[in-house]
């Protein structure tokens, strides 16, 4: 047997397989390399619908052989009280030693059959939902969260909801061309073995099945769409927690511990309402299932048994017969409870993950290769701001020029978000050596152009991680980090910085998100704001390095501190009257 | 959110976090039994009603063996039929009935000391001594209030007709056919060992496994979420093609690993398989060998045949929960670790009625640190207002941590009026309305208080931008404040407590550039006829205080006002003629 070895150190697959199997391949475990994961379309004339038949059909050459074999496991599980029957009509009955031995050879192998089938279709059915999810998520990665030509707008939390739990439930869908295709394939075995026992029996299952589906499928509809609702109810309540205890210094530091607590309480009490509320619905469909599966079972059993006191029916067809209806039911129960509401909750995911595809979808209408042109290298920035008053500021950044901006905070954030997502109709507009930074395509205006954001977000990995994001010389970094005012804290540059750089105070943060923008070397850097939450003494010496790490390069930093503008070569002020933009703001 | 659970400047180098406790298992147990208090007699009763609707569903088969033995004799009629079948319609609707009230009952009971638990952990882990929970760190704490709860409640599903209808359909189904044909019930006991090693090898193998794909998930959530909060920086250092690829590889992580754990699954079931092939022989061989010797009859072994039948379903259900029971309880004892921790009332910072600050000979490090305080004295009379500077790593922030009893001195003692409030530059939008996020600090402030606030602390402009004006929702998912809004948020918030000592650490320092003046302006009038500690960054914000002090390495070493201290041409005098060049 696999499970009485103790020598699972060389047990490599880890599934504590014993030495007489664990040579052998362990079949569909993920390759190391993702599988190509080419996205999937999304055009406008796609409904949920659709576009849900077409994410379960993308993966016939897992999910048709794990569906033929789920038949057989299925078909298989039927046939078990089926050879009880007939052992127990033609060995027990009789008395033939024989006849037993048969039988119990029959019973290993139907055993074999049906739970080789089963593994490996439940292998296959794994691995399509993995690979779907796999081609969602990148889909989404692409086409959402991380768009090379993307706009200034970021795509709001509720993307991280539909990546992960949208994705997962849209991509278990392909689940139903697998499971109950095979059930309904078993419901139709039974009904054809009663045929062979009575004819009127398979007729009652051939129609009565259907019904009982069907009742209990309205039952549990309506169940599932309260659990939905509970859930919704508890995630709220788990959010308020999280959110509670991520503002857990605030709460103490107003001394509103009390308060807190007892609004928690309230959404919890709510919540629990939600439960009951649930549990009391969960209990009317066990008793509908019960009375509705309870009675068709009873009443083919009923039937069998008649035509057993009336001769049609040998003792082994009645005992078949009895077995069979007890078969039935856990296929009716399972299409019922789990494979309709699955398909529901599959195609309401199928409308989300469409929504945030089409809310984010960038526009696909950049330069075509006619209207494509070069800039040089080192490109000369101009930034033409509109005025409402006068006839507006433009911007020059010769190359190697460091230029500070000094503006409102309205303004810097038009000024900043003009310079991320050139192709937005803002108002202010970026040129490079004079040619419009929307005639270029992204992939360009990115090399030429990195845009530090003043909220700067730290990745999850080391201090190196976070600085040499840009893969650049190791004195780069070095270079990066002393000019950053880092050294204090960043002697060794290995140390992770915990989710977010949550290991590190905001000053500690804002100094490495600005050694990566200065450590990415690019030809034009714009900064916004980079020392906000830095001390005057560290700010100064910022000041005095910024120059000399930045030299043969531009730099625009747009920033109000006296201390940063200081070490600029000019400073250009913007009166903060830029004119709204057309663009309806979100 | 983000830096929620940041640590203060110096404790940043410390490597692994201690953590909150974790209850053991008879800790568990107890704490559990506490809470059933109040449902006992319920849960009695429940279980009552169990055993009785698993047993009265145990007629069907006894029905049909009985059926099958009197047609086989020719004693059967079409009355006997009827009778069989209203017996075994009625006895599946009761049985069906009973189960349903007892899922029902224990649901309904198992919610309600779920329920109690997480609003005493919530609760708790409010009142807990802020030091105990910044050790841990606040990440541990969220965890544990939001995966734990929804592992546990989630799992209820699954676990409660287990714990209920489960087991008492095992333990009756075995009880029937040991009273029935105690034959048939023996040779399923020789089967037993297969069962108890297929659950031996699944408890080796899959925890471990699922636990492994779990890690992954949440490693792959972090990476969609840090991209998404991240989205300007990924645009902006042109990230796209790189966070893309590390999402994807985290991805199909998680793929690797759900499909080992499908892989385990599936050997479990294969090895369910063999018990059930096992079980159903061995009720075909003692069938033979009883009938021969006509210890039994063919009804008997139909009766023992559907019993055996019956009992699989139950016994794979128990199996394949099993991990799931144990993930639950795993959670339940982290979430009762929390409602534990003892803290007696030294824990508690000592307050005086006065409203002044007094520091004596106070010490402090984080764990076993250096020291990042040492020796300090210090007093601040009522209504006066000092300001704290020095360069970053000299100790102001924890000093002004000990002011407010966030963090408890290793030596020395500390006096402080009772009512105290403190802002840091961790701004926090709570996730409710405007009115919701002011109220928390004066639950009974009314809307005429709120516009107050808002406007002695300029914020009334930022009212003006709200769809909704008061009843505005923000937080994760709502209308977004820009960080200087959120400050003044928290500023008018600050003065709705009312406080005597207010605490304000470089709460004004993430204001963007304009705003710096009006956040200047809105502290200004919350710290007005208050005593007053500011962590100051901005020197203009330190001259405008009563008294400056200069840290340098955990001591005080310069104290005085703006213009004794420019005199005295100290290390203060330095830095105010560096920030004034820079002007």
């Amino acid at each position: 047997m696999r499970n009485s070895s103790r020598f699972s150190g060389a047990d490599t697959a880890g599934l504590g397989r014993g030495p007489l199997t664990r040579w052998l391949p362990v079949l569909l475990l993920a390759p190391a390399e993702p599988v190509g994961a080419r996205p999937f379309e999304s055009g406008p004339g796609i409904t949920p619908g659709r576009f849900l038949l077409r994410v379960i059909f993308s993966v016939r050459r897992a999910s048709v052989p794990a569906m033929l074999l789920a038949i057989v496991w299925q078909v298989g599980e039927s046939a078990v009280p089926v050879v009880m029957g007939l052992a127990i009509d033609r060995a027990l009955a009789t008395g033939d030693a024989g006849q037993l031995v048969l039988w119990l050879g029959v019973l290993v192998a139907l055993y074999a059959a049906l739970t080789s089938a089963a593994r490996l279709s439940l292998r296959l059915t794994a691995f399509a939902v993995q690979v779907l999810q796999h081609r969602l998520r990148g889909t989404l990665s692409t086409a959402v969260l991380h768009p090379v030509g993307g706009t200034a707008r970021a795509p709001d939390g509720s993307v991280v909801s539909v990546m992960t739990n949208d994705v997962a439930r849209l991509s278990n869908a392909v689940i139903l061309t697998i499971i109950p295709v095979s059930r309904i394939t078993a419901i139709g075995f039974i009904a054809a073995s009663l045929l062979a026992t009575h004819w009127l029996l398979g007729l009652v299952v051939l129609f009565g099945a259907p019904v009982a589906v069907w009742s209990m499928g309205v039952l549990s509809e309506r169940l599932s769409r309260d659990t939905r609702e509970y859930q919704e109810l508890l995630a709220s309540t788990v959010g308020q927690a999280t959110d509670l205890v991520a503002g857990y210094r605030v709460i103490k530091g107003m001394r509103a511990e009390a308060e807190a607590t007892s609004r928690y309480r309230q959404a919890s009490q709510e919540t629990l309402v939600g439960a009951r509320r649930n549990a009391g619905l969960l209990g009317r469909f066990l008793v509908g299932s019960g009375v509705v599966s309870g009675t068709f079972v009873a009443a083919v059993m009923g039937l069998a048994g008649w035509f057993a006191v009336d001769g049609q029916l040998s003792i082994g067809g009645l005992i078949t017969a009895v077995g069979l209806a007890q078969a039935l039911l856990p296929q009716i129960q399972a299409i019922a409870s789990t494979s309709i509401p699955n398909l529901a909750g599959a195609r309401a995911s199928s409308a989300r993950v469409l929504d945030v595809l089409r809310d984010n979808a960038t526009s696909t209408a950049g330069p075509d290769d006619a209207t494509r042109r070069e800039v040089t290298a080192l490109p000369e920035l101009d930034v033409v701001v509109p005025s409402v008053s006068g006839p507006g500021v433009t911007i020059r950044v010769e190359p190697g020029e460091l230029v500070g901006v000094r503006a409102g905070d309205r303004t810097a954030a038009r000024l900043v978000e003009a310079l991320l997502d050139p192709r937005a109709e803002g108002g202010v507009e970026a040129r490079l050596d004079g040619i419009a930074a929307r005639e270029l395509s992204p992939v360009e205006y990115r090399s030429r152009v990195t845009v530090a954001p003043h909220r700067a977000t730290l990745f999850s990995g080391t201090l190196r991680d976070n600085v040499a994001v840009i893969a650049g010389a190791p004195e780069r970094v070095d270079a990066a980090v002393r000019a950053a005012a880092c050294d204090d804290f960043a002697a060794d540059l290995d140390v992770p910085v915990g989710e977010g750089g949550n290991r590190l105070s905001g000053g500690q943060r804002q100094r490495v998100a600005l050694a990566r923008a200065l450590a990415s070397d690019a030809p034009v850097l714009v900064l916004h704001d980079p020392t906000t939450a830095v001390d005057s003494v560290t700010e100064h010496t910022i000041a005095g390095r910024l120059y000399g790490v930045r030299a043969g390069r531009s730099t625009l930093l747009i920033a109000s501190t006296p201390a940063l503008l200081a070490a600029c070569d000019r400073v250009v002020e913007l009166p903060d009257d830029v004119p709204a933009p057309s663009r309806t703001a979100r | 959110m983000s830096g929620a659970s940041a640590v203060p400047e110096t404790a940043a180098s410390d490597a692994g976090l201690p953590g909150l406790p974790v209850a053991s298992g008879r800790e568990t147990v107890r704490e559990v039994w506490r809470l059933s208090h109040g449902y006992r007699l319920r849960l009695a009763a429940t279980g009552v009603l169990g055993i009785v609707s698993t047993g009265v569903d145990l007629i069907v088969p006894g029905a049909i063996g009985f059926l099958v033995d009197r047609v086989q004799a020719g004693t059967a009629d079409l009355a006997t039929v009827l009778t069989v079948t209203v017996v075994m319609a009625l006895s599946a609707v009761l049985g069906a009935a009973g189960t349903a009230l007892t899922i029902v009952l224990a649901t309904r009971v198992y919610h309600a000391i779920l329920a109690a638990l997480r609003e005493q952990l919530v609760g708790h882990a409010m009142t807990l001594p802020q030091h105990l929970v910044e050790r841990a760190g606040t990440g541990d704490l969220i965890s544990r209030s939001s995966d734990d709860v929804t592992a546990v409640a989630d799992a209820a599903p699954a676990v409660i007709p287990v714990l209920t209808v489960t087991a008492f359909t095992i333990v009756v189904s075995l009880g029937g056919l040991a009273a029935l044909e105690w034959p048939y019930a023996a040779a399923f006991a020789v089967v037993l060992p297969v069962y108890v090693l297929a659950v031996r090898w699944y408890l080796r193998i899959g925890p471990g496994v699922y636990r492994t794909e779990r890690t992954a998930m949440s490693a792959r959530a972090q990476q969609i979420l840090e991209s998404q909060r991240g989205y300007a920086t990924v645009l902006g250092f042109g990230l796209a093609e790189r966070r893309h690829r590390a999402v994807m590889t985290d991805s199909w992580r998680v793929a690797g690993q759900s499909l080992r754990a499908r892989t385990v699954l599936s050997m479990l079931n294969a090895r369910l398989n063999l018990g059930e092939c096992l079980s159903l022989a061995a009720v075909l061989v003692v069938g033979f060998v009883l009938i021969d010797h006509n210890a039994s009859t063919v009804g008997g072994a139909t009766t023992a045949m559907l019993l055996v039948l019956r009992l699989l379903g139950p016994v794979n259900q128990l199996l394949l929960v099993i991990d799931t029971l144990q993930s639950a309880l795993a959670s339940v004892s982290r979430m009762i670790g929390v409602v534990t921790i003892p803290f007696s009332a030294s824990d508690v910072p000592a307050r005086a009625a006065s409203t002044a600050v007094q520091l004596d000979e106070v010490s402090f490090r984080y764990g076993e640190g250096p020291r990042v305080l040492d020796d300090i004295t210090l007093d601040i009379p009522s209504g006066q207002r000092v300001a704290v500077v020095g360069v970053s790593g000299a100790g102001k922030t924890t000093l002004a941590g000990v002011v407010a009893g966030t963090h408890l001195p290793e030596a020395g003692k500390v006096t402080r009026p009772s009512r105290t409030a403190m802002i840091t530059q961790e701004v926090h939008v709570f996730a409710g309305t405007l009115r919701d996020n002011l109220t928390l600090a004066a639950p009974g402030a009314t809307d005429r208080d709120l516009h107050a606030a808002l406007e002695a602390t300029g914020a009334a402009s930022i009212l003006d931008v709200l769809p909704d004006r008061l009843d505005t929702l923000l937080g994760v998912g709502g209308h977004p404040l820009t960080d200087a809004q959120a400050q003044q948020l928290a500023l008018a918030r600050l003065l709705l407590t009312d406080a005597d000592l207010v605490i304000l650490d470089e709460a004004t320092a993430e204001a963007g550039s304009t705003y710096a003046g009006q956040l200047d302006r809105a502290a200004d009038a919350v710290l007005a006829g208050r005593t007053a500690v500011v962590v100051a960054h901005r020197l203009s914000q330190a001259a405008t205080c009563d008294r400056i002090m200069v840290m340098e390495h955990g001591r005080i070493i310069e104290t005085g006002t703006h213009g004794e201290l420019v005199d005295a041409g100290g290390v203060y005098a330095g830095l105010w003629t560096a920030w004034e060049a820079a002007q």
